[in-house]
């Protein structure tokens, strides 16, 4: 096996060098054709994201210039000096290969830990290698393994479940305060793009009814149509307080648009009903006193920032997990791929085997034939295990130097002594393997 | 009937040694902050709820006497309902947790109920009649509802509290949404009061059938309507007046937790003519 991968990402490119490499990779062409025309490449996967980029090739035996033709290639499209790319750059090899496409298509790679759109990123960079025609036997199990990977790490750890945006983490709290926020309505004062972003995260999560007020009306009624919503009266909004469920609050009045006693009043009129306040306003919107007024849930912007933070923190905690799976599979694989090099040993040492049993069993024909079907079959199962039980151990010990490194000896030396013809599979591990 | 008699107890030592399971599962799914433990303890509860039905069955169909005379009876059939209620509720919505505090009382009223079994005892010929089964059935059903209201009251508080002091921590994810526990505490006070008013109706008919008057200064008597007075003010508030949340769930713990001091004292210092056991 002859994995290598080449590659920057946002903890060692600062991000000009990171952009050059993808503009250049975006105008029209994708360096596919060109990685792949690299004399002793057999199959190439490349990766572009705003954080990172990727290629990822198997090089033939006997190439040892592929790395250095693929450095040259990245170095040309960067268009930058070697010395500032070759700081940038990190090469794995193999094993660490493996393990790091791993880290990355499972978001352990990643800026936001467990942001999951890295995984989309990777089945697309696979589905333009699929198209090019660059990825083949290798690639396309180790592909499909990693998408296994990334899901194990997504479903069995918590690396994707606690919200670490602001937006996510307003959605979250109302889930815990009104289960869904399906049927619910919102009240956005201050259209901005603050509260936009907010409205839509609400919006997203089934949030249907949206009302917007702004100082100036011409805006909130702008913003309404964006949303499908209704705009109410600034001067009003008392009223509208006591129909919605959630407030986002985010206008640039220096004093307090809702008071606490303006907040008490209106939970009396809507027989109090939770009603949760978000407050992303700087200077504050709301009176923080208002929190205090029984099923009132008040937050403000430092927070939401705070729940953001201390999930972040219980991410990266389950990334360690993460990091476990992912060094488990990837043992697992590149035991697999050791294995692949001695298999089709095995599998003609196999059918040499069943082809004595089955001559050999047509030749005594004359007198099986005197015996019952039972006593026949019987005959059968002995000569079976017999062959079976001998060709166990030199099977088992191949599996076993392949994981050694030290297969082709072996292989050699079973070919040789059980004369297996054909020698295809050899030289297609020679080909392609140590 | 010796095999049925077996039978029953083993149905009964399986619920609780059930019961006991899921209590352990639901208090490791609190200290692991898992809700697939919860999930696990749900399905232990469902089994315990299972074993303890098939009790019942049993115990009705072999023995043949209307129960709910015997503590054992009352505190074991109370423990049912509240069990059976709980996982009703957990069908149509995202309660979990809410079992780690249903399962608990449970076990505890099933240790209660095992300590005090007697032998079979003889049902009076005056307390023979399904009046007298309806009466106690509704009237158990109704407090039991009751006490599933007040478990979901103490966790909407502990919920609250969380997200009112912005503590969010894995119990704010764990515990189920203010939304649910107040519907839970709603549906609880209505549909308690309503068998509980049966139940006491039943019970007022037949005492004047069999001692002629309705009321009798039983301190049961008294109990029970307190209990029902102060359930209805609850209600009425709720519905009318619009005390939700948490001022609801707060003023559910609080009666029970009064209406259960209560009842201690009164079956420890005063003799009822409830107590046939």
């Amino acid at each position: 096996m002859n994995l290598i991968l080449i590659g920057m990402n946002h903890k060692t490119a600062p991000v000009e060098i990171r952009e050059r490499l993808s503009i250049a990779c975006m105008e029209g062409f994708n360096p596919l054709d060109e990685i792949k025309a690299i004399p002793g490449v057999g199959e190439a996967l490349y990766l572009s994201t705003c954080n990172r980029v990727e290629i990822l090739a198997r090089t033939r035996k006997g190439h040892t210039d592929a790395e250095e033709r693929l450095k040259a290639l990245i170095f040309r499209h960067g268009n930058l000096g070697e010395e500032d790319m070759a700081r940038c750059l990190y090469v794995y090899r193999d094993s660490t290969a493996i393990r790091h496409l791993f880290r990355v298509a499972a978001s352990l790679d990643s800026l936001i830990m467990g942001e999951p759109q890295i995984l989309g990123q990777v089945k697309e960079a696979y589905r333009l290698a699929v198209d090019h025609q660059a990825a083949g036997i290798i690639l396309n199990k180790l592909l499909h393994r990693t998408f296994r990977v990334a899901k194990r790490v997504r479903t069995e750890t918590g690396i994707a479940s606690h919200a670490v945006s602001v937006g996510y983490a307003a959605v979250e709290l109302a889930k815990k305060i009104f289960d869904t926020l399906k049927g619910k309505k919102v009240l956005i004062i201050g259209a901005g793009e603050m509260s936009e972003l907010a409205a839509r995260h609400l919006i997203k999560h089934g949030g249907d009814r949206i009302f917007v007020a702004n100082r100036t009306h011409e805006r909130a009624i702008q913003m309404a149509a964006d949303f499908q919503g209704t705009p109410v009266d600034f001067d009003r909004l008392g009223d509208s307080l006591r129909e919605v469920d959630i407030v986002i609050s985010s206008t640039g009045a220096p004093g307090y648009i809702l008071t606490y006693d303006m907040i008490a009043a209106v939970l009396k009129r809507r027989k109090n009903r939770l009603l949760f306040l978000i407050d992303i306003a700087v200077p504050r919107d709301i009176d923080p006193r208002a929190g205090d007024i029984e099923n009132v849930y008040l937050y403000n912007m430092d927070n939401l920032q705070d729940i953001a933070d201390d999930n972040m923190k219980i991410r990266k905690g389950e990334a360690e997990k993460g990091e476990l799976i992912v060094a488990a599979e990837a043992d697992r694989y590149i035991e697999w791929l050791n294995t692949l090099a001695v298999f089709p040993t095995i599998v003609s040492l196999k059918e040499k085997a069943v082809g004595i049993i089955r001559s050999e069993l047509e030749r005594s024909n004359g007198w099986l034939r005197n015996l019952s079907a039972e006593d026949r079959e019987g005959v059968e199962i002995l000569a079976n295990t017999i062959v079976n039980k001998i060709l166990h151990d030199p099977m088992t010990c191949l599996k076993e130097e392949s994981q050694e490194g030290a297969a082709l000896a072996y292989v050699a030396a079973i070919r040789r002594l059980f004369r297996l013809e054909e020698p295809g599979g050899e030289e297609y591990i020679k080909e392609n393997y140590d | 009937m010796d095999g049925d008699m077996l039978l029953d107890v083993f149905f009964f030592r399986g619920a609780l040694l059930a019961y006991l399971l899921s209590t352990l599962t639901y208090v490791f799914s609190l200290l692991a902050r898992r809700v697939s433990s919860a999930r696990a303890a749900t399905w232990i509860l469902t089994g315990a709820f299972g074993l303890h039905t098939l009790f019942f069955i049993g115990e009705w169909v072999g023995k043949g006497y209307t129960p709910f005379l015997h503590l054992h009876d009352i505190l074991s059939f109370f423990a049912w309902v509240m069990a059976g209620v709980y996982l009703a509720f957990q069908l149509w919505t995202k309660t979990m947790v809410l079992g780690a505090f249903v399962s608990p009382v449970v076990f505890v009223l099933m240790i209660v109920s095992s300590i005090s079994i007697d032998g079979p005892m003889i049902v009076p010929a005056v307390l023979q009649g399904s009046l007298v089964t309806i009466h106690a059935m509704l009237s158990l059903i109704g407090e039991a509802l009751f006490a599933v209201a007040s478990v979901a009251g103490l966790l909407y508080l502990l919920q609250n509290g969380l997200i009112k002091r912005r503590k969010f921590n894995k119990f704010i994810k764990l515990f189920p949404s203010l939304q649910d526990l107040d519907r839970i505490n709603n549906l609880c006070l209505l549909w308690g009061i309503l068998l509980l008013t049966l139940g006491i109706m039943a019970g007022a008919i037949w005492a004047r059938t069999v001692w002629g008057s309705l009321w009798q200064w039983d301190p049961q008597q008294i109990w029970t309507l307190t209990a029902w007075l102060i359930y209805a003010v609850l209600l009425h508030q709720r519905l009318v007046i619009g005390w939700n949340g948490h001022k609801m769930a707060l003023l559910s713990v609080a009666a029970f937790v009064l209406l259960l001091a209560a009842l201690l004292v009164e079956k420890s210092f005063f003799t009822t003519i409830h107590r046939f056991y």
